[in-house]
């Protein structure tokens, strides 16, 4: 994926998206809150064929699922973001790991793994921001983690198997 | 009996009503801002209580159109920054470069050729040179193009026009209101303008971090006291030393754009910008009697000709010379001509000079033509790119020119 950024003086910002599949896509963000998005076809690159108009709101949420947030791709195993080698996973917590019904002090993930639980997601107790070690984990919630991509790997393997 | 509300009332009144129609008709405000000053005025009637020669209230509608202009240039200043400008790319100073010396020169020679004194020729070249940055962006927001490859070409140009612009005003300005006949004075006068910049933008960049701390208020009251206290003062005392005040509000936005606090001020301007930039138009439109355009007529179109011609010449050079296509590059000169806000600061530099009254209605026409003309082109630039390729045949050249590349044969 080739990805360009350009200031639109006085309009805002254009970010010029090749993609590997061959389409030209061109999102303007606008400094009133709009976004835009626009389909070129890659014969014509000085027609755009489609465009879609978002609000604020709108590209937030949209921003979402196609980050793969809401729903996550059933090919992937996990989402990520990455800050140069360090990388933030999610890991949603299935029902069959064994780290359930554990706390992060038992599992002793730091020592294990190398990762930082950044935090946890509950469905129902809503989230907990950077959680200590008497935290137990439960079913369903989303486990964020920092940490690099050995880390990230010991991590899921702790998940799975319920610590050393 | 003072009816001043009432007369201001109306005249705002009066400019919403031209806003609805160009909100309508899908048009740009700005020429209906300006016919509906034109079609009232001192040559206009009065019906029972509804007095449209706004003779009560005219010297006020000219100064809230003076204080629109302050806040169009003082948000010019805030928007710009160096950096940016800087950051641009060499292929943008040079479609910017292009663009200006191609359009001044045949503003010059327009003036010259239809026999303006030395002063007037260099007006007229400031009124046909400048592009409307507010026209030329609403456009290509509405019309969808912001996406097209060739819309950072067109926006650096626009930026660079402001430069120019800025220092093209205060040069002039300081020609033309100094009031002195010997080259010794005006050269004096233009050279104290300079120094005045320079001596402002120096101490204000100084001053940023002063700034910072009396612009940290809470209140919102007190923050825009500050800043209009600043901009009047600053753009004001510029006007005493024959430094157009537009340009002293343009350096005031300048140095605000520095500190920590500019989209605050942003937010507390926008408001003001629109409302008064607003009456501008319509006290330029007041100011100019339909009955008196006829002598101008000619000059006008000309000048709109030359400005058509210029515009896309350039806007293809430039183009063609940043590797774009050229219907991307015809796209260039097609926006970029329209006229507007600034060419009409200009226009009444000149008269604030004691110039001919011949350019009042001059650019008066120019503009509005060009403000209508401008964004049509721009839309229908496929069009006018489909005709002109009969003529020129760009793209079978290119086909040509790629097939070559490829080791094809030519196609015949």
């Amino acid at each position: 994926m080739n990805l360009k950024e350009t200031d639109l003086p006085g309009i805002g910002k254009k970010f010029v998206i090749a993609t590997r599949s061959g389409d030209k896509l061109v999102i303007i963000v606008h400094d009133d809150g709009r976004r835009e998005l626009y389909h070129f076809n890659h014969d014509d690159a000085d027609e755009s064929i489609s465009m879609v108009t978002l609000d604020d709101d709108e590209a937030r949420h949209i921003s979402a699922i196609v980050g793969g947030i809401t729903y996550k791709p059933k090919a992937l195993e996990t989402i990520e973001v990455a800050l140069d080698d360090l990388i933030i996973e999610w890991y949603r917590i299935e029902s069959g790991f064994k780290c359930i019904g554990l706390s992060i002090g038992e599992l002793n993930v730091r020592q294990q793994s190398g990762a930082t639980i950044i935090a946890l997601i509950d469905p129902k107790k809503g989230k907990t921001i950077n959680p200590g070690p008497d935290v137990v984990i439960t079913e369903g919630t989303l486990l964020v983690a920092l940490g690099e991509r050995q880390h990230q790997k010991q991590l899921r393997q702790v998940l799975l198997n319920g610590g050393g | 009996m003072d009816h001043l509300i009432f007369e201001i009332g109306l005249a705002v009144a009066l400019i919403a009503v031209g806003g609805f129609l160009s909100g309508k008709l899908k048009f740009s405000v700005v020429p209906f801002y300006i016919l509906i000053g034109m079609a009232v005025g001192p040559h206009a009637g009065q019906i029972w209580h509804l007095d449209f020669r706004f003779i009560e209230s005219a010297p006020l509608i000219e100064f809230m159109g003076r204080i629109g202009v302050l806040f169009l240039l003082f948000y010019l200043g805030l928007e710009f920054s160096i950096g940016r400008l800087i950051k641009s790319g060499k292929s943008i100073a040079v479609g910017g470069t292009i663009y200006i010396v191609i359009n001044f020169t045949l503003g010059l020679l327009f003036g010259w050729g239809a026999g303006f004194p030395l002063q007037e020729t260099l007006v007229v070249a400031g009124i046909t040179t400048i592009s409307s940055s507010a026209i030329v962006a609403k456009v290509l927001v509405d019309l969808k193009r912001t996406a097209n490859p060739e819309t950072e070409m067109i926006l650096g140009i626009i930026m660079f026009e402001d430069v120019f612009l800025a220092v093209y005003i205060s040069i002039l300005s300081g020609l033309v209101l100094s009031g002195s006949t010997t080259l010794g004075g005006v050269l004096l006068s233009a050279l104290l303008a300079l120094g005045f910049m320079l001596t402002l933008l120096i101490v204000g960049r100084k001053a940023v971090p002063l700034l910072n701390k009396w612009l940290n208020v809470s209140s919102n009251e007190l923050f825009a006291l500050i800043i209009f206290a600043l901009l009047f003062i600053i753009a004001g005392f510029s006007e005493t030393i024959h430094v157009a005040e537009a340009i002293g509000a343009l350096l005031v936005g300048l140095i605000l754009a520095e500190t920590e606090h500019v989209h605050r001020i942003e937010r507390l301007i926008i408001p003001f910008r629109d409302f008064f930039g607003a009456i501008f138009f319509f006290s330029f439109g007041l100011t100019i009697d339909p009955l008196a355009l006829g002598g101008a007529l000619w000059y006008s179109l000309g000048a709109v000709i030359v400005t058509l011609i210029g515009n896309f010449i350039a806007g293809m050079i430039a183009g063609r010379s940043a590797g774009l296509s050229a219907k991307a590059s015809s796209n260039i000169g097609l926006t970029i001509v329209s006229r507007g806000e600034f060419s009409i600061i200009v226009a009444n530099l000149g008269k604030a000079g004691g110039l001919l009254p011949l350019i009042q209605p001059f650019a008066a026409l120019y503009v509005l033509i060009l403000a209508i003309l401008g964004p049509l082109l721009t839309k229908e630039s496929k069009h006018v790119y489909k005709l002109l390729n009969r003529i020129f045949k760009w793209e079978k050249r290119n086909r040509t020119e790629e097939k070559a590349a490829l080791g094809d044969e030519p196609a015949g």
